[in-house]
């Protein structure tokens, strides 16, 4: 049998292609030797990272693993050689994230759901900054929801309002934005303004 | 004392006399077979560097011709391989040493971009095949002779690459310092044929093995030597062991 990369049966815009290694049986198995599962959470979490990015997934959830149906299922499951990472595997790759600063834990004060960082919020923050600057909308106040739902789609759109406030926190943090309290709850401002 | 000289003043002029001709003589002699050393080795050199120039594609690109040119060098002493203090000259000539060790560089390449997934054994036609492809060459053109002589040239690095022979004809490049013993080396060969696969019960039936030998080989693989991987979601087994090196992959 030759392992080989596949590309996923897709309903969603352009296939992925998964690894290689995602044909190998024990790839689903935690492994006891600790250098050998190191290099297995390393390929699980690009995995997981260029996967969430080609399908804008912002969160995976331990349940993910437990019944198909998920958003996740052609990562998690590989039907051709029928194997699937069990619950507790996956929880341990979630906290092996979290340890690297590749996602957090949202809500916090729980281990079973990530918010996952495929782009740090740094970055988040410089694309929320340059969307403000190219769309003209420096120096006025925008609610939550007109980043997260513009009328023109952006790269912004659908990002889930934990990840935006760890975005506009960074630009605080650096004299680009202010948070305002307005009508419907809060907004923000941002400015131009060097890093 | 009877001296040949005889004695007397004269004789210092005698003595030194036959020395001077003497030493005369002995130079002429020694310049004499320099000077036929030299035009010998001039002739030499000559048709080396012919017969390098004429026919320097054809041991870079025809497998077969470089195998017979390399048997015809070994055979009359020279080494058209040895670094640049021994033989540079000659190895300049054909530019075959670069040839080979950046043959060298790119089989360490492989070996250690594959190390992550196979342990640092890589079966010797897997390792061929993918230096081929990072040379952008067909099949046929890189050889396991020309691998195992590029492996040779990189022993003074002492990263510990090694040649192991399974048997049959089939080779193993191993990139890491580690002793592969007689049983994994059995355990590997037997994996081989099931496409990366190995259960206990493999070993006891076809080699005979007693289920703690088997069991001890492949835990050590497993934990000791990080040389198979565990699968713990097996149909019919339960639990079996994947040897990365003996799988095929396709990039």
């Amino acid at each position: 049998m030759a392992l080989s990369p596949q590309t996923t049966p897709s309903g969603y815009q352009t296939g992925f292609l998964l690894p290689s290694i995602h044909s190998a049986p024990p790839f689903f198995t935690e492994q006891p030797n600790p250098n050998t599962q190191a290099q297995f959470n390393e390929q699980w979490i690009r995995l997981i990272l260029t996967y969430a990015r080609h399908r804008r997934l912002f969160s995976l959830r331990v349940e993910d693993a437990v019944v198909a149906g998920s958003e996740w299922d052609e990562v998690l499951r590989n039907e051709r050689i029928n194997r699937r990472m069990v619950p507790a595997h996956l929880s341990s790759i979630l906290a092996a994230m979290v340890a690297k600063n590749l996602a957090v834990y949202e809500p916090a004060k729980q281990t079973s759901a990530v918010l996952l960082y495929w782009r740090l919020p740094e970055e988040w923050a410089d694309v929320l900054h340059s969307w403000a600057t190219a769309t003209g909308q420096l120096n006025t106040i925008l609610t939550y929801y007109e980043i997260t739902d513009p009328p023109v789609p952006s790269s912004l759109s659908d990002i889930p309002l934990p990840l935006l406030k760890r975005a506009v926190n960074v630009l605080t943090r650096s004299g680009r934005a202010q948070i305002i309290g307005v009508a419907e709850g809060e907004g923000i401002r941002l400015f131009a303004g060097g890093k | 004392m009877h001296r040949l000289g005889g004695v007397g003043l004269a004789a210092f002029d005698r003595q030194k006399e036959s020395q001077r001709s003497f030493a005369e003589l002995s130079s002429e002699l020694s310049k004499a077979q320099v000077d036929h050393l030299q035009s010998q080795l001039t002739q030499f050199r000559t048709a080396l560097s012919h017969f390098a120039t004429t026919h320097r594609d054809a041991i870079k690109s025809d497998p077969d011709f470089r195998h017979k040119f390399q048997q015809m060098c070994s055979s009359i002493g020279v080494d058209p391989l040895a670094g640049p203090r021994k033989g540079g000259w000659w190895a300049e000539i054909l530019g075959m040493s670069d040839w080979q060790y950046e043959l060298g560089v790119q089989i360490v390449d492989v070996c250690v971009s594959t190390r992550e997934r196979n342990g640092g054994v890589i079966e010797m036609g897997e390792l061929v095949r993918m230096v081929s492809k990072l040379r952008g060459v067909g099949s046929g053109v890189i050889t396991e002779d020309d691998v195992m002589r590029s492996i040779k040239t990189l022993q003074p690095l002492g990263a510990g690459y090694e040649v192991i022979d399974m048997g049959d004809g089939e080779k193993m490049v191993r990139s890491v310092m580690k002793e592969l013993d007689e049983d994994q080396a059995i355990v590997l060969a037997e994996a081989q044929a099931e496409g990366g696969r190995i259960v206990e019960e493999i070993l006891e039936t076809r080699r005979g093995w007693p289920r703690e030998r088997a069991k001890a080989a492949l835990e050590n693989m497993l934990f000791r030597d990080g040389l198979c991987w565990l699968d713990a979601q097996d149909q019919s087994h339960g639990k079996a062991y994947w040897i990365p090196s003996a799988m095929r992959w396709d990039e």
